[in-house]
């Protein structure tokens, strides 16, 4: 997957979690929780859509790593280079 | 047989908590031993007409936008989208404390609060100190009890404010007598005096067939009149269920949210618990259905009201077969937007003594009999409050302590459960966890997200 496919997976799985989520303001470089009022359920979800989808398995001590778009990029590349 | 997760018990808490691993798993399974799922909340006919048990209300009603609301938090966790459900809300209600106060609330805060300044004016400082403390609190922290009768008589100085605004929230969801934890407190204020109370415009079975459905869809099974006899366990893992039936299911992960004691009296050869908290709180409740009278005079502005009648509040089991001084009145029929029916419903809520009742269970004659004069005694005790209606009933049914353990199978009858929670669902087996009523969140939107969080912390990381 390029880059811009892994934003565009994170902000797929976050529409699914809540269809009001509003990306036009987003910042790929701050906290995704604080900007789309995510809870830890809802980021919960994230990680266990990324599961569904592309068998991902992570550890919960990676899950900082997900905390803004960008660093979802980051993190999530070299786990999809394949796909 | 093998099923990965399965799911004991098919009221709400477990049904949320089976869509909620179905999103991701969808080889899990409820079981139910009744031929109809909802637990507590559920219904039967009688007369080709359908009641709903338990329901009165649903605590904390929330506008579609407040995404952090218990409501709208639990339908994103289980996918389900507010338009499925039509939101009627209450009308207004009351605490009424006959011969001494009235506090009426509803929805808008504002109504409670202007309440309190008007009829406490000295309390009314105290009171807006209360609700920022509520505001600022995490009443899911983990924390050793802490009385809020104690901390709401220091702050707000006046016994009887303290006792009316106890009251409901006791009356709703408290297994605890006289007192409740602060945090449950918190849990239930905001939920019933911030959040509000609503029900859906269908019954409880349309809310009960939507949730199937939804769940059906994502894969997830349910088989009922399925009783389990004893959890399989070997050195601190579970390994399966044996069926009342013989048929023994093998399974990776267990929730059970039958209630904690009764999750322990299936574990054979467990180690030896002592029985903590063991006083239960019996509810006697009669529905009253009745012919439609327009010369009735039954408010038809009121959702609920809680009263007492006594010269002091006493939430404890009593020593008599049911403590009428103190109760709740529903009338289902008054919410806004709920669709006018033929026949107009009353709902009274008492304390009962389950051991009395048991007693006489053994004597079907004389247990009628007395579910009949109960019912009798408290019409006349509140017909002279709300409006004399006796000559319009049509039907009426009474369900004792013994009814609810006879139909849903909680010890004792309890509704609210063992007085001693399970924060975290941990009973000491790596792969079973409780959830519902003994976890500790209560009510219909509670009890959900109890199934759902319980899932979320320990089931959904391992699968």
């Amino acid at each position: 997957m390029t880059n811009d496919e892994i934003k565009d997976l994170v902000l797929d799985i976050i529409e699914g979690i809540d269809d009001e989520a509003d990306f036009a303001s987003l910042d790929p470089d701050q906290p995704l929780r604080e900007q789309l009022d995510l809870d830890s359920m809802d980021f919960l979800d994230i990680v266990m859509e990324l599961r569904k989808r592309h068998q991902l398995q992570i550890p919960e001590q990676d899950y900082p790593n997900l905390a803004t778009l960008n660093s979802c990029v980051t993190y999530l590349a070299p786990l999809l280079k394949d796909v | 047989m093998k099923i990965p997760v399965l799911v004991i018990g098919g009221g709400l808490s477990g049904i949320a908590a089976a869509i909620r691993i179905a999103r991701f798993a969808p080889d899990v399974q409820i079981l139910e031993q009744h031929s109809r799922l909802g637990g507590l909340n559920s219904y039967f006919y009688r007369n080709q007409t359908l009641f709903e048990t338990g329901l009165h209300a649903i605590t904390n009603y929330a506008e579609a936008g407040d995404k952090k609301a218990p409501l709208n938090r639990l339908l994103r966790q289980l996918k389900l989208r507010r338009r499925e459900i039509s939101f009627c809300q209450q009308l207004e209600s009351r605490v009424e404390f006959y011969g001494h106060e009235t506090l009426r609330f509803s929805n808008q805060f504002e109504l409670l609060d202007s309440e309190v300044h008007s009829k406490f004016p000295q309390a009314y400082g105290p009171f807006r100190q209360l609700i920022a403390f509520i505001d600022e609190f995490d009443p899911f922290a983990p924390a050793p009890f802490r009385s809020a009768k104690t901390y709401l008589s220091e702050l707000l100085g006046n016994r009887l404010l303290v006792d009316m605004l106890l009251c409901p929230l006791m009356f709703y969801g408290s297994s605890y007598e006289n007192d409740m934890d602060l945090s449950q407190f918190a849990i239930m204020f905001r939920a019933i005096y911030i959040e509000g109370m609503f029900r859906p415009k269908g019954s409880i079975k349309d809310f009960l067939d939507l949730l199937t459905s939804h769940y059906k869809l994502m894969g997830g099974s349910i088989r009922t009149k399925c009783q389990v006899k004893k959890i399989l366990h070997c050195k601190g893992q579970v390994t399966g269920v044996e069926l009342n039936s013989g048929e023994t299911i093998e399974c990776d992960h267990l929730l059970s949210t039958i209630g904690s004691d009764e999750t322990m009296a299936l574990l054979e050869d467990a180690p030896a618990k002592s029985m903590k908290g063991d006083t239960r709180l019996g509810f006697i409740e009669t529905i009253y259905e009745l012919k439609r009278d327009e010369a009735d005079s039954l408010p038809t502005d009121t959702t609920i009201i809680f009263y007492n009648k006594g010269e002091n509040f006493n939430y404890s089991s009593p020593d008599d077969y049911i403590d009428n001084k103190s109760g709740v009145i529903c009338f289902p029929g008054n919410f806004s937007g709920l669709p006018a029916k033929e026949k107009k419903e009353i709902r009274f809520t008492h304390l009962a003594n389950y051991s009395k009742w048991k007693k006489l269970a053994s004597d079907p004659e004389a247990y009628l009999a007395k579910k009949f004069a109960t019912s009798k005694e408290s019409r006349h005790l509140l017909e002279p409050f709300i409006g004399r209606f006796n000559h319009n009933i049509v039907f009426e049914n009474t369900f004792t302590p013994v009814t609810i353990e006879r139909y849903t199978s909680k010890r004792k009858g309890a509704i609210y459960g063992n007085p001693v929670k399970i924060k975290d669902g941990n009973i000491g087996y790596k792969n079973l966890f409780i959830a519902g009523t003994d976890q500790g969140f209560l009510g219909i939107i509670g009890s959900m997200l109890s199934g759902v969080s319980i899932v979320n912390q320990h089931i959904l990381p391992k699968l």
